[in-house]
């Protein structure tokens, strides 16, 4: 089995990687950075603190995969944890930003510099960026599930662990504010 | 297409007929992708496995430890044994001066050894 991962599924993989096999999780981890990445940069913005995350995520993966019993997705338990650790980074930011400036919301999203070779990328995906960083957290989060990850209203409720018409109306303002935001820009 | 076409999207996007991902994938084909640097997987890969490995090293360690203080425990618990069994024998009591050795009749011999008489 060993060199040949690619085929296999998650709970073949994830048994490896309990016991220890390097290339099992180094095959989840390939499979699983960029939904990671779209949730750690869709909620935290584009920054080497984001990558930072993303690893803690895989981090705390690899030393709760003895726990993941296969009820869920593995998607959906990485998605958890990817949502949790972000979540904390946000607190943690708004902690330190209040204690030094009066407009700590602005401060809790970063961008990275451009890079220049893709312009049409580049404008796309920083006009995404840019919505994002508008809204607020709580907004953010959801509209991060449902753009950047395509999940529906009832799977966003189901790994945020709120109820569906929480959801609904969070959804409903933030495409009120996501309007007013890309108007702007 | 047009940052126009990209707003729309956007907006659309959080719909409520939205949720099947398709226009997740339309945004991803305009360009709206989102990953980390190339080297991301070894990076993790090495943080998790090096760790691993010093635990590895150090559990190893603490059990060798283990199992050579439990030999040592239990030879020292049989000689304290043998040691208090051998006085008892030899003194027949448990009193302070037969642990340290000296009897009554000692304090003598040493008086004597010590005076020359």
């Amino acid at each position: 089995m060993k060199g040949s991962y690619r085929q296999a599924d998650d709970s073949e993989l994830v048994k490896a990687s309990v016991n220890g096999d390097r290339l099992a999780f180094s095959e989840i981890v390939e499979r699983y950075r960029r939904m990671v990445a779209r949730t750690v940069k869709g909620m935290l913005g584009d920054s080497v603190f984001s990558e930072d995350i993303g690893q803690e995520v895989f981090i705390k993966l690899y030393h709760s995969l003895s726990d993941f019993r296969g009820e869920a997705r593995l998607s959906t338990y990485i998605q958890k944890i990817a949502i949790n650790l972000t979540l904390n980074e946000i607190k943690r930011r708004k902690r330190f930003f209040s204690m030094f400036s009066q407009d700590g919301e602005n401060e809790l999203y970063e961008h990275e510099i451009p890079d220049p070779e893709n312009e049409q990328k580049r404008d796309a995906t920083e006009l995404v960026s840019k919505a994002l960083a508008g809204l607020e957290p709580k907004f953010r989060i959801i509209v991060t599930m449902r753009m950047l990850q395509g999940y529906s209203t009832k799977e966003t409720a189901e790994i945020l662990n709120l109820p569906l018409g929480t959801v609904l109306s969070r959804l409903s303002r933030a495409q009120e504010q996501l309007k007013e935001i890309l108007g702007k820009l | 297409m047009e940052p126009s076409g990209i707003k729309d999207l956007i907006i659309r996007s959080l719909g409520e007929n939205a949720g099947d991902g398709s226009i997740t994938g339309r945004l991803e084909e305009e360009g709206v992708t989102f990953d980390f640097g190339r080297d991301f997987t070894q990076k993790v890969v090495d943080r998790i496995f090096s760790v691993s490995s010093e635990l590895v090293a150090e559990k190893e360690l603490f059990r060798s430890m283990r199992f050579v203080f439990n030999r040592v425990a239990l030879t020292g618990v049989a000689a304290i044994l043998i040691l208090l069994f051998s006085i008892f024998m030899a003194e027949g009591s448990f009193s302070l001066n037969s642990f340290l050795g000296i009897g009554d009749s000692v304090d003598e011999s040493i008086v004597c050894l010590l005076t020359g008489i």
